[in-house]
């Protein structure tokens, strides 16, 4: 199993609960409804709204 | 208010991690074997350990499920829980997420079995919490909470409410076993069965692993030691020397499902 796979196994947005893309080089894993971005600290992501970056628009 | 609220409760517990995972308190298993009873997990079972903390409960269900999920609000908490299940060697199965128990990010019905141990009591908004493990709950999906229980008398819950504020700041509150009875049915469970037992706290160590100061635990003692004959007697309230030595509060079980799906019904036409 990969990172990105274990990553993801059972893992929506707190938000929106919609599916997370995981963004390899800023190893943070990505809302695009919400334009969110988590990041991922020491293998374990950080699904806080409050903590999130916010994305710029497409 | 909710979010400088949860900045305190993982500031908190983030400088007091440490204290949490070596808590002899929260190792003491008794309350997992009940809950474990309640829950009857099989080796099919995905359980989510929502508020982790020292990670007690994850290690606990780990060897007997498929997989355990834990979350927790405070990062440090969670790898503090990630080296603690590590020493203990041989658990491979678990997997930690920094989430809120409010916002939960999960798919509906990811989960078939769940757990949240000592943690309600921070949680500012415990309907939408227990909406949150509705959902993540697979329809069918068994749940344990346990939380410390208030005093269904108006003067002890009073006095139990006191301290745990004076000991943590980031006590919100107990609710009764008849409170929780109502929380767990409107948010859509099948409630089973709810238990009392008894908790014995040394108290140095239970003051110290919140963080206090020396003067802290000072007025915490003060608070005990001039406390009525009813009140001491209620929490068996063991002093030495006017120094508090132990105190034995009460810890709510509650076990409940998510409701089954319906078989689709007959038609009469």
């Amino acid at each position: 199993m990969t990172l990105s796979q274990n990553l993801l196994d059972i893992l929506v947005c707190p938000q929106c609960k919609g599916a997370l893309l995981y963004e390899q080089n800023n190893n943070r894993l990505l809302c695009k409804a919400c334009r969110l971005a988590y990041p991922v600290r020491d293998d374990i992501p950080s699904l806080l709204i409050d903590e999130a970056e916010p994305l710029p628009e497409p | 208010m909710a979010k400088s609220f949860k900045d305190k409760v993982r500031e908190q517990f983030s400088r007091t991690a440490e204290s949490y995972v070596r808590s002899p308190s929260f190792s003491q298993s008794a309350d997992l074997a009940e809950a474990a009873r309640m829950l009857q997990p099989t080796s099919d079972d995905i359980l989510l350990d929502v508020a982790c903390g020292g990670g007690h409960s994850a290690l606990y269900f780990a060897p007997l499920v498929r997989s355990v999920v834990a979350s927790d609000l405070a990062m440090q908490m969670l790898k503090k829980a990630q080296e603690f299940i590590a020493e203990e060697g041989g658990i491979e199965n678990v997997t930690f997420r920094e989430a809120d128990a409010e916002d939960l990010p999960f798919p509906a019905g990811a989960f078939t079995l769940l757990v949240c141990r000592i943690a309600p009591h921070h949680f500012p908004d415990v309907p939408r919490a227990l909406e949150e493990f509705h959902r993540v709950l697979r329809r069918g999906g068994r749940m344990v909470i346990i939380d410390t229980l208030l005093a269904d008398e108006p003067h002890i819950a009073e006095f139990q409410h006191n301290y745990e504020r004076l000991r943590d700041q980031t006590h919100i509150r107990a609710f009764t076993r008849a409170e929780w009875e109502q929380m767990i049915t409107e948010a859509g469970f099948i409630l089973h069965e709810t238990k009392v037992q008894k908790k014995n706290h040394d108290f140095q160590e239970w003051a110290k692993r919140a963080g206090l100061t020396r003067e802290g635990v000072q007025q915490l003692n003060k608070l005990f030691v001039e406390a009525s004959d009813e009140i001491q007697d209620y929490f068996q309230v063991e002093t030495f020397a006017g120094e508090v030595e132990s105190f034995t509060d009460n810890k709510l079980l509650i076990s409940a499902s998510r409701p089954p799906k319906k078989t689709p019904q007959t038609s009469s036409k």
